[in-house]
């Protein structure tokens, strides 16, 4: 008798198989394209091909003045705009040595702060969209829809606030404003929980991401990975403990981390890291000081508009800051804060002219980006989705 | 605790060591040297490479200074190494697999070479491009737009 099996040759070679994901893949947020090599569903190889969303943005800063140059770091990580424009000013203001106003230095932790909650709803969202979870997805985009109307508010813009410019913020901050940012901000904690009813216990989700794009410490270290992947993973590192900028060390909040690695780990983290950032954010509205948002050095911020009416100095400077821009003095410096990605740092080059002569992004997104073939190599195609959404990559800031 | 400065001091004396605006501890090598360096910083304790870029100066035969940033987790800070060189550098991928995107795209945009690279190709830009577009002598460039003057002037 002939079984069923006997028909096939069992000389059959072994076969993989060789995909492209991406980069209209709408699980590869963006237009991250990923080379796979296939057994069966096992992934045996992961290759990360970038570079579709190369807008050349260094180049143009290098062509450009100072002040341009911020309304480019917004388009770099576009979730995390004021972030970015954080970064940069911070480095600025090391090679001009300026004095930064309280009240600037405080709506500066605000601003990146509620920034930080945006980026991570936008991460939940898409996140649990990637996994079937629609609720979760229009849950969390009704939250960053009002806080998104409260930038619009503040800045004129949704997305693309360059409010945070250097030497302080581009204008004050209405108490009107801040009322309505602290309803939010007291409202967020209970859709925080609505969230975790939705997902922390649902079987589904947690089978979809338990154990699912384990990363090892000596794995996140050697390819430079920070962030949530890195405290997911156990190493409690965020530079706004380990090397506090912007009075951060003034402010109380815990550095949430968790041993696991999963991609279940990364979720609970970026979860309790919103909680957190409730926390600074109230602190911050607590303790706004009142007085200028701007520096008193000209030569960083033009002088208020009543000073140009009966100082001669004061037109001078302001005249020499929109003819030839900022010019800090020749000099590096880099600065490093905490994205919700991780490490973002701008590492700025002058030579005392209007022009930078170098101006680079240390992009959390790019490095994290090379530990997806760590986390999806031997894991099922359906896993990397799940993978990919826990890296949270925003290609704007990859390719720059 | 021996800082990164005294492993340092100790295996290379009059060793070229500065700081940036912003306080950083850097280390001026010569290109050859990177590999070694980086090997000394290892066993100093510098377990996480940050960054890699390059800033290019056309006037000079050494035009492009590589900078590398590193983390060392147990002394909580930054320490930088900047190389100048012509073209070519070694590449320290095999101490820091994370070294891999950032050599790609400083050779994609600057055309330094990384010897000892497993697979140095473009990164950013398209397989077939010509040029390195983040020299400083490379043209900012753009497409011509298609007005009737451009194409008596550029015959586009």
């Amino acid at each position: 008798m002939t079984t069923l099996d006997a028909k096939v040759p069992d000389a059959a070679p072994r076969q993989t198989l060789r995909i492209n994901m991406g980069p209209q893949h709408p699980s590869t947020h963006g237009v991250l394209r990923l080379e796979l090599e296939l057994d069966g569903e096992t992934v045996v190889e992961c290759r990360p091909v970038i570079g579709y969303l190369h807008t050349g943005i260094e180049k143009s800063m290098e062509s450009r003045n100072y002040m341009h140059a911020v309304a480019m770091t917004d388009r770099m990580d576009y979730l995390n705009p004021l972030g970015n424009n954080l970064a940069y000013a911070l480095a600025l203001e090391k090679l001009f040595g300026c004095p930064i106003p309280e009240r600037a230095t405080v709506g500066r932790v605000l601003l990146a702060e509620l920034t930080r909650i945006n980026s991570h709803l936008v991460w939940l969202g898409t996140a649990a969209l990637d996994l079937g979870a629609m609720s979760t997805f229009l849950y969390a985009f009704r939250e960053r829809e009002e806080l998104l109307d409260l930038f619009e508010e503040l800045t004129g813009q949704r997305m693309m606030t360059s409010f945070i410019r250097p030497g302080g913020l581009a204008d004050d901050m209405p108490e009107e404003w801040l009322q309505k940012t602290r309803k939010f901000n007291d409202a967020l904690p209970r859709r925080i929980d609505e969230y975790e009813d939705l997902l922390t216990h649902n079987s589904i989700f947690k089978e979809r991401t338990q154990g699912v794009g384990k990363l090892a410490v000596a794995d996140a270290y050697a390819l430079g990975v920070t962030g949530p992947l890195l405290r997911a993973s156990g190493i409690a590192h965020d530079l706004r403990r380990a090397h506090p900028y912007c009075g951060y060390e003034t402010y109380e909040f815990a550095v949430p981390t968790r041993t696991e690695g999963d991609c279940y780990a990364r979720y609970l983290v970026r979860l309790l890291e919103m909680r957190e950032s409730i926390k600074i954010v109230r602190q911050a509205l607590d303790r706004m000081p009142g007085g200028e948002v701007r520096t008193s050095d000209r030569k960083v911020m033009p002088p208020p508009r009543r000073e140009l009416q009966h100082s001669m100095e004061a037109l001078i400077h302001h005249f020499k800051l929109y003819t030839e821009g900022l010019r800090p003095p020749p000099g590096e410096a880099y600065v490093g804060v905490e994205s919700p990605r991780g490490e973002l740092g701008f590492f700025v080059v002058s030579d005392g002219s209007g022009r930078p002569v170098r101006i680079h992004e240390r992009a959390p997104s790019f490095a994290n980006l090379q530990a997806i073939p760590v986390m999806a190599k031997g894991g099922l195609i359906a896993d990397l989705v799940a993978v990919i959404a826990s890296v949270d990559p925003i290609m704007g800031e990859v390719d720059r | 605790m021996t800082t990164l400065e005294e492993h340092i001091a100790a295996a290379h004396p009059g060793a070229d060591l500065g700081q940036t605006k912003d306080g950083t501890v850097f280390w001026r090598v010569s290109a050859g040297m990177i590999g070694d360096a980086v090997t000394l910083l290892q066993r100093a304790g510098v377990d996480r490479f940050l960054d890699l870029t390059a800033v290019d100066d056309p006037t000079r035969d050494d035009r492009f200074e590589l900078n590398y940033l590193f983390y060392t987790s147990t002394g909580k800070r930054w320490f930088r190494l900047k190389a100048r060189t012509n073209g070519d550098a070694p590449s320290i991928t095999a101490q820091f697999a994370g070294a891999d995107f950032y050599e790609r795209e400083v050779f994609d945009l600057f055309g330094v070479r990384f010897v000892g690279h497993p697979n140095l190709t473009r990164l950013l830009l398209p397989d077939d491009w010509q040029g390195h577009p983040l020299r400083r002598d490379e043209p900012l460039g753009g497409e011509p737009v298609d007005f009737t003057v451009t194409r008596d002037v550029y015959g586009t």
